[in-house]
């Protein structure tokens, strides 16, 4: 089963019969709860990225996978269109700066001072829905978003100039984080010979990212470090879990079409319990997790379901302490 | 010759490829204008500073979540004259409008209750509604156990110009509003596209005078024939009920059977359209007697004397007695008179003796019935009239409209408040879901009764006069009406 989803999706990004951007279905039957199986066998996120790292380049790349990328480029034209297939993503965009409040406001700490204007940068912001909604808040100093997909990233900036405010406040590059230049440690170091300020940030988001991504751990790793102290790594992924599997790439995919076939590779999903065994394997940086559990209810958009983050979609949020 | 070619080769290619050209040669025009002015941007433009458009911009300027947006009214009249609007306490406007007890909470939550000429806003507790073919009749007070308490307000009589001059003072109080009165709209467009900004999205209100409004959102407050309306394209379908309403200021012998303290309105289903007399402060009412072209521009003719009479004959004399009397160019006072004598009712179930008009009251305007197919498009949202007109039997018509800007206020709150972009369709649509289909029943319901009760005679007449006496015994329906009236919102549906 699992060879013949790969390959599906292997002959889509080739050819780019894609039609919409990543998003991950939980319909309402997942909510009302079968049980969520773990399906065999569950590995950590390090198991994984030591079994997949032998097929990939190891150069670099904690985060790109050429073949994703093609996938997404295939994508771009339709990102925007608020009634086409990215709908869902648009839809559960409003869910993300809910949950960023939520983390803020849980702890005592912050990066910032009250009244100040908070920095993002935005991983894998394909055609800039979280970039753009961000750099719109009136709470935001500056929004750096970035994406390997040149074609993904001239529509997000073919968007954003339809917006006469984002101009000051959203700067999209195309790269990937590896290429990011690493912030310095002082805030007053700024590296001036490139055209992003290397200062670290008060949110870095990853945005159903992570499960696109062939080795989660260095990626993490990578994203990290340009969180400021205080600031939070807020992601957003889906839970590998039988229920995940029928919701994103059977039915989803394959039965109602409405993500495109490819779009997902179940095998590269992410559970809740192994991001946290991640941060908490770093304790000397990280704070304890937040998790909001998401579930795709049909006519009603996304709606909180506490626990359903073991089920399916879920944001993940973690301090970065010192 | 331009539109010969353009027409020409439209024939032979398809459209999105003429949209192509058309693209192209908006840049080029684009660019010859290069030098052009910075665009004016605005985050709300607002056409129409009526009631509807004035609670919006007054409930943006109020929540600290809006209080930032750049925001822009165009009103065609002068708005300091309005601003300025004084009357003597013993004269009334006669445009006035029913404000349910949630009406008036909003307006009190946005900070423009204390705002009006409160000494002009009379509360009412109780209807009287009943059918004048039948006599059939609804006792709209309360029902034992469902009122809150005693003497619970069922609305509140409010004048028109009292309520937007008020919106006008708090709107003044919270600033910040770049305010063009007086100001004619030319024309809306779109506007351009250059190489660092694309607002080919974006509507432009031109005034007189060469002004350029861009709009983030274009609000259309612009009454029933809404320019914006047209300018997004949006149909607005229905019928005219080729009536009129005739309004006036009535003079009464007393405050009302109740006091001061229990104001009643009245109205009576006659077979050419409900009569209301709704309660003002003091010895004094409003008039709403809806009914033909014929008989409102005959009812605008008579002297003071004879409308006094007739508006009493209204509310007292059988169908056929009042359509005889609207053939008659004069007299009716002395009609009325001998009339009344030879016809039984019940005093203190009609409203008091009307003993006076005042002058300069009397008026009349078309009735119609229209609902736009949807509220919202691509950085347009349409509000109260200019998104539906309705038969004012139930005095819903403001209320829709305030129920309408708080709905779309809200929206705009969640959509700054989650970094989008408050004009996309994307945003608006939580608006739209939450009135249409509110909108629509009401629209429909009042439709309905009008429908029914404009008939004089047949098979329609004992139904409806079985209906009314049910209605009166059926309790949940009868709570459903009353609770409409109060704003209470559709339960029943």
């Amino acid at each position: 089963m699992r060879s013949s989803l790969r390959h599906t999706r292997r002959v889509v990004a080739r050819y780019g019969h894609a039609r919409t951007p990543c998003s991950h279905l939980q319909s309402r039957a997942a909510a009302a709860g079968q049980p969520a199986t773990q399906p065999p066998p569950a590995q950590t996120i390090t198991a994984r990225i030591q079994t997949r790292s032998l097929s990939i380049s190891p150069s670099r790349s904690s985060s790109v996978n050429p073949e994703e990328i093609s996938h997404f480029n295939a994508l771009a034209s339709s990102w925007w269109d608020p009634l086409g297939p990215s709908r869902v993503l648009h839809q559960m965009n409003p869910l993300r700066h809910d949950f960023i409040r939520q983390c803020q406001n849980s702890s005592a700490t912050s990066s910032f001072a009250p009244g100040q204007k908070l920095r993002y940068l935005d991983v894998g912001c394909g055609g800039g829905i979280f970039a753009e909604s961000a750099a719109r808040l009136p709470t935001t100093e500056s929004v750096t978003a970035i994406d390997p997909s040149t074609e993904i990233l001239a529509v997000a900036r073919r968007h954003a100039a339809r917006d006469p405010a984002l101009s000051t406040t959203l700067t999209y590059l195309n790269k990937t984080i590896d290429d990011l230049p690493l912030p310095t440690t002082s805030a007053t170091q700024e590296d001036t010979t490139t055209t992003t300020t290397t200062t670290r940030f008060d949110v870095v988001s990853l945005f159903e990212v992570i499960e696109h991504v062939d080795n989660p751990s260095a990626f993490l790793d990578r994203c990290g470090q340009f969180v400021k102290p205080g600031g939070w790594l807020i992601l957003s992924t889906i839970a590998r879990t039988w229920t995940s599997w029928f919701t994103t790439n059977l039915v989803a995919e394959d039965i109602i079409g409405m993500v495109p076939k490819g779009t997902h590779d179940w095998n590269k999903y992410i559970n809740e319990h192994e991001l946290r065994e991640f941060f908490r394997g770093r304790p000397e940086w990280w704070g304890a997790p937040q998790v909001f559990g998401v579930v795709y209810v049909p006519g009603l958009g996304w709606k909180e379901v506490k626990g359903s983050e073991k089920v399916g979609n879920y944001f993940f949020g973690v301090q970065r302490i010192q | 010759m331009d539109a010969v070619v353009r027409a020409r080769t439209a024939a032979y290619i398809c459209r999105s490829c003429t949209r192509r050209f058309q693209l192209q040669r908006r840049q080029q025009r684009t660019f010859a204008s290069a030098s052009a002015a910075k665009p004016d941007i605005y985050d709300v433009v607002c056409v129409g500073g009526g009631p509807a458009g004035l609670s919006l911009l007054t409930a943006l300027r109020s929540s600290p979540v809006t209080s930032h947006l750049r925001i822009a009214l165009v009103e065609a009249q002068d708005l300091a004259k309005i601003r300025s609007w004084k009357l003597p306490p013993d004269r009334f406007s006669n445009r006035c409008s029913s404000l349910t007890p949630s009406s008036a909470q909003f307006l009190d939550t946005i900070g423009a209750w204390d705002h009006l000429k409160r000494e002009r806003v009379q509360a009412y507790h109780e209807m009287q509604v009943w059918d004048g073919v039948t006599d059939a009749r609804i006792e709209f007070d309360w029902a034992p156990g469902t009122a809150p308490s005693a003497g619970t307000t069922i609305a509140y009589m409010t004048e028109n110009l009292n309520l937007t001059s008020g919106l006008l003072s708090r709107l003044e109080e919270l600033g910040g509003v770049s305010v063009f009165d007086s100001a004619r709209v030319e024309r809306i467009s779109f506007g351009e596209e250059t190489e660092e900004l694309d607002l080919s999205e974006w509507p432009v209100v031109q005034l007189a005078g060469g002004k350029q409004l861009y709009a983030r959102l274009l609000v259309g407050a612009d009454g029933a024939n809404s320019p914006v309306r047209s300018f997004a394209g949006i149909e607005a379908k229905g019928w005219d009920y080729d009536r009129h309403g005739v309004v006036a200021t009535l003079e009464l012998e007393g405050e009302g059977w109740g006091g001061d303290q229990m104001k009643i309105a009245y109205q009576r289903f006659l077979p050419t359209g409900p009569v209301a007399m709704l309660p003002m402060p003091g010895n004094y009412s409003t008039l709403v007697w809806s009914t033909t072209p014929e008989n409102a521009s005959l009812l605008k003719s008579l002297s003071a004397k004879d409308f006094t009479a007739m508006v009493n004959a209204a509310f007292r004399l059988s169908p056929t007695d009042l359509q005889f009397m609207h053939t008659q160019e004069s007299g009716q006072a002395e009609e009325v008179s001998w009339r009344l004598e030879q016809t039984p009712f019940s005093r203190q179930a009609v409203p008091q003796t009307v003993t006076g008009v005042q002058e300069g009251t009397i008026a009349s305007f078309p009735l119609k019935m229209r609902h736009a197919d949807t509220y919202i498009g691509e950085r347009v949202a349409l509000v109260g009239d200019a998104a539906h007109t309705i038969h004012p039997l139930a005095g819903q018509g403001l209320n829709q409209g305030q129920g309408d800007v708080q709905s779309l206020a809200k929206t705009i709150e969640y959509a700054v408040s989650h970094g989008q972009d408050l004009g996309s369709r994307m945003s608006l649509e939580p608006y739209l879901s939450e009135r249409y289909a509110a909108n629509h029943v009401l629209l429909g319901v009042c439709d309905k009764l009008h429908k029914v009760y404009s008939v004089g005679s047949g098979p329609l007449v004992p139904l409806r006069s079985l209906g009314l006496n049910a209605v009166n015994a059926l309790g949940p329906l009868k709570s459903f009406l009353m609770n409409q009236a109060a704003g209470n919102g559709i339960k029943v549906f």
